[in-house]
């Protein structure tokens, strides 16, 4: 009987923390999807967001559930300037440039935020982070569901569900979705591609920033806290195929659901450790669905 | 031709400028300090020039090798008194066994998957190192043994003079392994692998044993200056040696700055970035912690705004990359 609590509460845990990293991931995968760029520099932006977050709730009292659309709005901005600066002029150039320009990108945002803000922990307090919904309590013991994680989840589920609704169901998402298959075709249709890019990266930072501000109330920002996510985000794309966003949701609640159960049987600093074995063993027993686009 | 014989002549010319630098310096003073690590760095960037320079494989992990050897070393120094010399050939052999095991699934991998997969690779290194604390001492990091009667077969000096030398020594033995392996049957084949890894296989070329051998090559050399480091540091800890940003970037940036692929370009590179980092953290000390990495960001996206295409100037790839381009139907979002 606990063992199966056990069991049940590590399931519930998992896709609770794993429906958070899908959002993060989505952005990561749109991205890729959209510009057939890998940023590696995409976790800072879950850094930044999470700092928006705690900007808003420490001056002006917003809750990082709704400090969370601060974020998403002014990432998204950031984005699109990032893109037609930094992104734009390699777009076709060798991937040896895209690799360096987004890792000194990485370095710069990091450690930019170490000069500006110190390497303090910042974290927030509200109502609900010491609750928990108990979902079933016996003498073995109970299951529950803390609220934190629960509402991060929701608000998860909230953004997936409209980015999967901008991009399936309005003209500027097809638009978009033509932007990646086919680019030249797309601007052949009177797609104007570069505008598509930059709303592409906007919109895919922005993501992972909405998702890094509503992990604050159980996740201290500090301005490495993205580093702790990038192999983390890269593993849940790479699982559910690089570009597929819908694969990105999969891959997270994977990703999520491999982090709980490997906190079972391994110490907690090790947790990773599962993540970076899978990660490589992926990538290098599934690189056909990774480099095929290159062969096609 | 005239510019093949040159070129001895102005490195020879060099190694001796080298050499004789230390004399008008304090063999225990600062610059000492800075001119030994900008040595030991430019050996680094070369030892990745190997693998990402020739082969084009973007290695982001390097630090694995740089650690295990710095860390093997020291740890057969402490238990059983090893001279870092067998210490520093073991910790080799081990780095080169862990580049096996990583290259084996991963060699085949190009681009951005390479470089994920070695990154994550050093990652995973790091982490068992700081969680292994009964071998390794854990984060709190890990000291040489102090021997008062140093010599150079416990390599150990009573002023960075000897380091200095035997840095300058390493640099110019991996310099030649570099120029070697450029311009030997390795390099052409390597060569071939970068400009079209097809079209080497189909003509003959075992490119994945190409590969293979270059990024052992490679290993080794990198775990060898990790226990130099160790002796010359004798003070460090995981974060240090296996840090993606103070090791694996750092090395990459160094070769890519002076001109990836080149046997100049690690040596100008290291000349340009280790001072520059040296004295601005002399300069702002501990009140600006962050500075010098948010400097290499910058400089790295700064070096290739201004020349996208630059950094390999290889038609083919690029010509590759638009042929490439049409291909893309297969990937949708959503």
């Amino acid at each position: 009987m606990q063992n199966l609590l056990t069991l049940l509460q590590t399931t519930i845990d998992g896709i609770l923390i794993g429906g958070v990293y899908a959002v993060i991931s989505i952005g990561l995968s749109l991205v890729f999807g959209v510009m057939h760029i890998v940023n590696f520099a995409h976790a800072e932006f879950l850094m930044i967001g999470m700092f928006i977050a705690w900007f808003a709730w420490n001056y002006a009292g917003i809750d990082p559930m709704l400090g969370a659309f601060i974020a998403l709005a002014v990432t998204f901005v950031l984005g699109m300037l990032m893109q037609r600066t930094m992104i734009k002029p390699i777009l076709h150039a060798p991937q040896v440039s895209q690799i360096f320009l987004t890792v000194g990108l990485l370095f710069a945002l990091e450690n930019g935020a170490l000069l500006l803000f110190g390497a303090d922990y910042r974290s927030v307090s509200t109502g609900y982070q010491t609750q928990a919904l108990t979902l079933l309590s016996t003498e073995a013991g109970r299951l529950f569901v803390p609220l934190d994680k629960l509402y991060a989840f929701l608000m998860a589920l909230l953004s997936g569900g409209a980015l999967w609704y901008f991009l399936s169901r309005t003209r500027w998402g097809r638009a978009m979705r033509a932007t990646a298959q086919d680019p030249m075709a797309a601007r052949l249709m009177g797609i104007d591609t570069d505008k598509m890019y930059m709303i592409a990266f906007g919109l895919g930072v922005g993501t992972t920033a909405f998702g890094g501000a509503v992990i604050l109330p159980y996740i201290t920002a500090s301005p490495t806290v993205g580093s702790q996510f990038v192999v983390l985000m890269f593993t849940a794309v790479v699982l559910g195929g690089l570009g597929s966003v819908a694969g990105a949701v999969v891959g997270g609640i994977m990703v999520g659901l491999i982090q709980s159960f490997s906190a079972l049987f391994l110490p907690i600093q090790l947790m990773n450790l599962t993540l970076f074995v899978i990660f490589i063993l992926v990538l290098a027993f599934r690189p056909e669905g990774l480099t095929a686009r290159r062969r096609a | 031709m005239t510019r093949q014989r040159l070129l001895p002549v102005l490195l020879f010319a060099g190694v001796i400028i080298l050499a004789l630098i230390p004399l008008g310096l304090d063999p225990r003073g600062y610059e000492m300090r800075i001119l030994c690590i900008t040595l030991l760095f430019a050996s680094l960037g070369q030892a990745w020039n190997i693998v990402g320079g020739l082969a084009n494989q973007i290695s982001l992990g390097h630090a694995a090798y740089f650690g295990i050897g710095a860390y093997t070393s020291t740890i057969l120094l402490k238990l059983f008194s090893l001279s870092p010399w067998l210490g520093g050939v073991i910790g080799m052999i081990l780095a080169v066994a862990f580049a096996l095991l990583l290259s084996l699934p991963t060699a085949r991998l190009k681009g951005h998957y390479y470089a994920l997969a070695t990154l994550a690779a050093g990652e995973a290194i790091r982490v068992i190192a700081n969680s292994w604390a009964d071998v390794t001492g854990g984060p709190v990091g890990i000291s040489v043994p102090y021997l008062p009667d140093g010599s150079l077969w416990m390599m150990q000096f009573s002023t960075v003079l000897p380091n200095y030398y035997l840095f300058l020594a390493a640099l110019v033995v991996i310099c030649l392994v570099f120029w070697k392996i450029k311009s030997g049957a390795l390099g052409y084949r390597l060569r071939a692998i970068k400009e079209n890894e097809q079209a080497a296989e189909v003509i003959g070329v075992d490119t994945y044993r190409s590969k293979l051998i270059a990024a052992c090559v490679s290993a080794a050399i990198t775990a060898f200056l990790g226990t130099l480091y160790a002796q010359f540091q004798f003070f460090f800890d995981p974060d240090t040696v296996f840090g993606v940003a103070t090791i694996s970037v750092k090395m990459a940036l160094i070769a890519i700055l002076g001109g990836v692929g080149r046997l100049s370009g690690p040596l100008v590179g290291a000349a340009f970035i280790i001072p520059m980092e040296e004295m601005a953290n002399s300069y702002f000390g501990s009140s600006a912690a962050g500075l010098s990495q948010f400097a290499y960001g910058a400089i790295l996206v700064l070096v290739i705004l201004l020349n996208p295409h630059g950094l390999t100037a290889l038609f083919a790839q690029l010509r590759d990359r638009f042929t490439g381009k049409g291909g893309s139907h297969d990937r949708s979002v959503a």
